[in-house]
């Protein structure tokens, strides 16, 4: 048994003992003691299992070692080699060296006692140190020249932005020892007075070794609660714990074999296109930050709750709309073919007129109403009105294509010689299309009264399908055998658009009993056609039957779920749609025809078959939006990445100041954090903003007309650079997207994003320095006070904007506990930034971290809110020339300053400008 | 720590001597006042398979093992500043095979010293604080990393003089690292320790083509774009103090805390998420009174045995690779009573040097058996 086990071969384990356990497995009424003895036998044979396996895993190790070890010897002989025949040895003084030793010891042999002198002669020859001779140092030491050795300080990551820290650095219930430089000793910094810390029992997994004692414990003695209680004591877990592994276990059993095949199962399910947008927003919606727009974000944090604006934005549409088609896909480029190919056919004439006509000012006007729908249903409704409707005719109303269509196979040939000669081969077919072209019109026309007494369009545009698809499909044949890629664009489009139809066909069908006979006699057609009747069957049923199945597989979960998104942003603009969303997914055109589509498909759903577009575009509008409005919460599945150990405290020493943290000139309370709220509609007194004292911000779900927003500023002259502007009042930054003229510019003065430059004249708004990352280049060096310290590269004037003080985001309470560390190394770099957070910039943060400590500086520090955040500024507090060291008062506060930080005069006293008394040094 | 379950628990190695191999005091050297902290042999270059160095104060000094116990003084540096107290020491080679003796300490500055032209060749400025270790790597000696106080481990290139990687920032060490070490096949992996009681293993897989940059860098290495590893590939919390070695032993690790025990375990990587896994503690080789910081063990040139000084000056001799552990040796001498801060042991495992608190190289040597 124990030949081969390893810490793997659970199937060796559960093997084992079975011949040695049978005989008892009868007997299920044991006492506890027999229970604990078969327990000890069990764990007796895991621990020798354990040994063997420890050994064999050692041996296996052991193996690779010995090759590792030989390679690195031959290594180390090749060095030996390469060096002798590369150069010189006489020139390897460490080989001379050994060599002298070697000759001294030969001679010391010889002659002993004569190494003394031997040495002294020369001086810096090995010096032998045997048990025979009195230990000498005698070698010249060689001098290695001085080299200036670091203001200590420790590793830290550049930061250009705050970002918040994540829970594995927290020190809040971690033990951490301290090395005390002076006593030489370790010493355990506990808090037991302050807080007691109750982890949570941690959930140790069960190993394979405790499931083998359980298992075969059960086995042999069956499952009571004695039993349970002491296979529990056993594993130091608790019975139920104990139970529950145990049914888990046998459930496992018995799935191992089913789990297998769904394994496989699974392999082929993961293409991402199966998947369908809700997943994938979901996971957009955790890791995409929409306050900094990047993903990711280590300011904001992936727990954000998901904000919704009430204020819906319209459909974005392109400023300078272009009637140019977005590619060769284009619907445009489609509708234009289809259209040429109708110009010959003699009937419907209004609508080929309008269509070779009009094409481009129709689809002009289609694109000015993107999103009309009340035009299209206008369309729908009464087809009889094309000429003076839009182009979308042709494609959203089947019914006035019907015309056309039925020239379409003869028609086709004219776009393209190549076709021609297709045509003419084939005369059967031509005439069978031509006959199946009167059918069509005879069909059309009863339809047409149909029309005009029902009115139902969708109806209609169902009923017209087989014919059309018919038709379309000849072309289609006809079009495959030239194979020319123009062609196809105007086959694939075919195709797509009786797959489009397809729909109301399905549902309009059986619904209404007119449009049965009409479908049936042209499906009935085919069949009838002597020759072609095969393949006529045949594109029927394909276009039908497969089509249909085709057009849900084709559009797959997740493009239809960009579909959505796509008209939600852009509108029904299948342009942008395809380019945006789907670029290469799908063509412009199909997107076009499924857009179509399910606006049909909408029509029928509705009961009576008079629904109107609009309403169903609305519907769909309302169904694409709906869920975005509620605040929705992250899935538990993605909440719990990042999962860290989560610890209880109680927290006696509330205070949030205590340790030395810096503060900024603002004496008065401490900031308040932002965090938007999720009001949909004008906050009202639950409004989280207003409950928390904070001003809404463009980040809020509320509506702009919201009374708590902060609304910004109108300066057009000052250039938000005084107590005037509203915003630099309220120590905030402007905001473009906020302030009326506070605009980027791109910093030559001559260009600016998105506004004409006339804006403003000149105008350029001042207090957007963070927001634009407008800072002075600081440089790290030896400080002239103590450590490192921060410089300035070029003169800057009062009140400039010098940078920003950046860091890691902590609670208050880890930062009386990182704090209690810091002093301890007389040494921090906390920064109370507001309610909240304070900054911590020891592991990561910026140059301006090295800024020192003086009570007469040459920088303030502020706190500005900018875009909902609050951020560090350092700014000049008088003209500072160019490479002189900056220094900022830290405003710890008066007892808790360290001897170096206290103002000079009568600690205690908040004086703001202590008489010059030397800056004052801070160990960075 | 919680509490090992039951099936995973460590072989534990018996403190009754085996005997195999018995060891003499032959020589016993007083190199200064000053605590020495290093010792090392030079396993790069076969040559000098008989040379090692020690560190003390601000000393740096190279013997050379003789036959008959005698050991011979080679070379002998000293750092102008007074203050410097050197920690830790290391054999490299440029790329042409000139061997380099690297030290570092308390002042935080890495000297590399040319042992073949006996002046220094390149001192490097970076860490912030002192250097508690540093290791070459066996398979290219002209790459070292550099444990410091800092809370970081630096990669440098000692043919070229740069800092090629810093393994510190969001997933680093929370305090001084004091051990590090190459994986010995594997080029890009390395495993470091502190004070912060983890052990964290880094890979420079995705770094490699800074590696090679380094080799070929002809502008100032100040100029070379250092590159930061913010992730270990693995973390480990083996111990629950702080840890001061940590060797590789294959794909094992061999690590020891202040709990007077070397610790041999296995680190178990989960493929999906990086960082996070298990360790399997295998084996469990105890020093007694071997309960203080800075007690670093060494191994012979095929890792068949690890030597360790303990507090009161004895040293323990286990074999590595044998299940359950056996103790070699166990040497002691009525006047080696000064903690041992690190044993060297010789290529074959023949002699073994010890350097004391108290400033004295002892050297032992194996009796021959036959």
């Amino acid at each position: 048994m124990a030949e081969k086990s390893s810490p793997s071969a659970s199937a060796n384990r559960s093997e084992a003992p079975k011949d040695s356990s049978m005989t008892q497995s009868e007997e299920n009424n044991l006492t506890v003691k027999e229970v604990l003895s078969v327990i000890a036998l069990l764990k007796k044979q895991v621990t020798v299992d354990r040994s063997v396996s420890v050994k064999k895993r050692l041996e296996e190790n052991r193996q690779k070692v010995g090759g590792i070890t030989s390679h690195l010897y031959k290594l180390s002989n090749e060095r030996r080699s390469s060096w002798i025949s590369d150069s010189d040895s006489a020139l390897d003084l460490l080989t001379k060296r050994q060599k002298d030793a070697l000759g001294m010891q030969n001679g010391i042999d010889v002659s002993n006692g004569d190494k003394d002198s031997h040495s002294y002669q020369e001086a810096s020859t090995a010096v032998l140190m045997g048990s025979s001779i009195p230990v000498k140092n005698a070698v010249r030491p060689i001098k290695l020249t001085e080299v200036k050795k670091l203001p200590p300080y420790t590793t830290w990551i550049f930061l250009d932005r705050n970002q918040r820290m994540t829970e594995d650095q927290s020190v809040v219930g971690r033990r951490r020892i301290y090395y005390d430089q002076n006593g030489g000793e370790a010493l355990i910094c506990s808090d037991s007075e302050e807080e007691v810390i109750e982890e949570e029992e941690e959930k140790r997994d069960f190993v394979e070794s405790e499931d083998f004692i359980l298992r075969m414990t059960i086995k042999e003695v069956g499952l009571s609660d004695p039993v349970l209680e002491s296979l529990a004591q056993c594993f130091s877990r608790s019975p139920p714990e104990v139970k529950a592994r145990y049914e888990t276990l046998m459930k496992e059993e018995k799935d191992a074999g089913a789990s297998k095949n769904a394994d496989i199962e699974a392999q082929n399910w993961n293409s991402f296109l199966e998947k369908d947008l809700e997943a994938g927003l979901d996971s957009f919606d955790n890791l995409f930050c929409r306050r900094c727009l990047v993903f990711d974000c280590r300011l904001h944090g992936c727990s954000q709750d998901l904000i919704f604006p009430a204020d819906k934005q319209t459909p974005w549409s392109h400023p300078d709309e272009e009637n140019a088609p977005c590619g060769p896909h284009c619907y445009r480029l489609v509708l234009k073919s289809e259209r040429n190919g109708t110009v010959s056919s003699p009937i419907n004439t209004e609508e080929k007129s309008n269509s070779s006509s009009d094409g481009v000012g129709a689809q002009t006007s289609f694109r000015k109403k993107p999103s009309g729908p009340s035009a299209r249903r206008k369309v729908k409704s009464c087809q009889s009105e094309s000429a003076s409707s839009n182009a979308k005719n042709l494609s959203e109303s089947s019914d006035s294509e019907i015309g056309p269509r039925p020239e379409d196979s003869s028609s086709i040939p004219q776009l393209s010689p190549s076709k021609n000669k297709i045509a003419g081969k084939s005369g059967i077919r031509k005439r069978n299309s031509k006959r199946v072209a009167e059918r069509v019109l005879v069909c059309m026309r009863k339809r047409q009264k149909k029309m005009a007494a029902s009115d139902s369009d969708s109806v209609v545009s169902g009923g017209v399908m087989p014919a059309d698809i018919k038709l379309r499909s000849n072309a289609r044949k006809e079009n495959e055998e030239t194979m020319s890629s123009s062609q196809k664009n105007v086959k694939s489009p075919n195709t797509g658009r009786s797959r489009r139809k397809e729909w109301p066909l399905q549902e309009g069908l059986q619904g209404e009993v007119p449009e049965v006979p009409s479908s049936e006699t042209i499906n009935d057609l085919p069949r009838t056609s002597g020759n072609d009747g095969l393949r006529k069957e045949e594109f029927v049923d394909e276009n039908i039957c497969k089509q249909e199945a085709s057009d849900h597989k084709s559009w797959k979960a997740i493009e239809k779920g960009l579909f959505e998104k796509g008209v939600e942003i852009f509108g029904r603009n299948s342009c942008l749609i395809a380019r945006n969303l789907l670029n290469g997914l799908k063509t412009c055109w199909e997107v076009f025809q499924y857009m179509t589509c399910s606006d049909n498909k909408l029509a029928c759903h509705a009961a009576d078959g008079v629904i109107s577009l609009l309403e169903g575009y609305s519907k769909f509008d309302l169904n694409g939006n709906m869920g975005n409005n509620e605040v929705r919460r992250r899935s538990r599945f993605l909440r719990r990445r990042g999962r860290v150990r989560r610890l209880k405290y109680t927290w006696k020493s509330a205070a949030y100041h205590s340790i030395r943290k810096r503060i900024t000139e603002r004496k008065d309370q401490p900031c308040r954090q932002y965090n938007p709220c999720s009001c949909q509609t004008a906050c009202g007194k639950q409004c989280s903003c207003l409950l928390n004292g904070t001003c809404c911000e463009k980040y809020c779900g509320c509506p702009k007309s919201c009374k708590n927003r902060f609304r910004g500023c109108h300066c057009a002259k000052s250039q938000c650079r005084s107590r005037q502007c509203p915003c630099f009042a309220a120590d905030r930054e402007c905001d473009p997207d906020v302030c009326r003229n506070c605009w980027v510019s791109c910093g030559d003065g001559t260009g600016s994003l998105g506004v004409p430059p006339q804006r403003g004249d000149n105008y350029e708004c001042r207090n957007m320095k963070l927001l634009l990352k407008q800072q002075q280049r600081v440089l790290l060096g030896r400080s002239d006070v103590s450590g490192w310290g921060a410089f300035l590269k070029n003169s800057v004037g009062k009140h400039e904007y010098l940078g920003e003080y950046t860091g890691e985001l902590i609670s208050h309470r880890e930062a009386d506990k990182r704090g209690k560390i810091y002093d301890r190394e007389n040494s921090s770099f906390l920064f109370n930034l507001n309610d909240q957070f304070v900054l911590d910039a020891y592991r990561k943060g910026d140059k301006l971290k090295f800024a020192n400590h003086s009570p007469d500086p040459n920088c303030y520090a502020k706190v500005i809110m900018v875009a909902g955040d609050h951020r560090v500024g350092i700014f000049a507090k008088e003209r500072i020339n160019a490479g002189e060291e900056l220094f900022y008062d830290y405003r710890y506060e008066p007892d808790r300053a360290p001897a170096w930080a206290r103002k000079p005069e009568a600690s205690g006293s908040k004086k703001e400008d202590g008489a010059p008394s030397g800056r004052a040094k801070k160990l960075a | 720590m919680a509490k090992t379950p039951i099936g995973l628990e460590p072989v534990v190695g018996s403190l009754t001597p085996s005997k195999k191999r018995e060891y003499r005091v032959t020589n016993r050297l007083q190199e200064g006042k000053r605590p020495l902290y290093a010792v090392v042999f030079n396993f790069i270059d076969s040559r000098y398979f008989n040379v090692f160095a020690t560190v003390g104060g601000n000393r740096v000094t190279v013997y050379q093992c003789l036959d008959g116990g005698v050991i011979a003084v080679l070379q002998s540096y000293v750092d102008e500043d007074k203050d410097e107290s050197f920690y830790t020491i290391s054999w490299a080679c440029n790329i042409d095979g000139t061997p380099f003796v690297v030290a570092g300490g308390i002042n935080g500055i890495i000297r590399v010293i040319d042992a073949s032209n006996e002046k220094i060749h390149k001192s490097f400025v970076g860490h912030g604080d002192s250097i508690n270790e540093i290791r070459t790597q066996p398979l290219k000696p002209s790459l070292i990393v550099s444990a410091s106080k800092d809370e970081s481990v630096r990669l440098w290139n000692v043919h070229t003089g740069i800092c090629i990687l810093i393994f510190a920032g969001a997933g680093g060490h929370r305090n001084e690292v004091l051990s590090v070490d190459f994986h010995p096949s594997d080029i890009h992996r390395i495993a470091s320790c502190g004070m912060d009681n983890t052990v964290k293993i880094w890979s420079m897989k995705e770094f490699w083509t800074y590696v090679e940059k380094s080799f070929t860098w002809t502008d100032l290495p100040s100029k070379f774009p250092t590159k930061y590893v913010q992730f270990p590939i693995f973390l480990a919390s083996v111990h629950s103090n702080y840890v001061d070695c940590s060797r590789w032993l294959g794909d094992f690790i061999l690590s020891k805390s202040v709990d007077n025990e070397i610790v041999l375990w296995e680190p178990k990587m989960k493929e999906q998420s990086p960082g996070e896994g298990t360790a399997d503690i295998l084996q469990k080789y105890p020093v007694p009174e071997c309960d203080i910081w800075f007690i670093k063990f060494s191994c012979d040139f095929h890792y068949n045995a690890a030597a360790i000084g303990n507090r009161e000056g004895k040293i323990y001799v286990w074999e590595l690779q044998s299940s359950p552990p056996v103790l070699i040796a166990r040497l002691s001498h009525a006047q080696s009573k000064s903690p041992i801060r690190q044993t060297a042991t010789s290529f074959d495992g023949s002699t073994i040097l010890s350097c004391c608190e108290d400033g004295t190289i002892w050297r032992w040597d194996a009796v021959p058996t036959d």
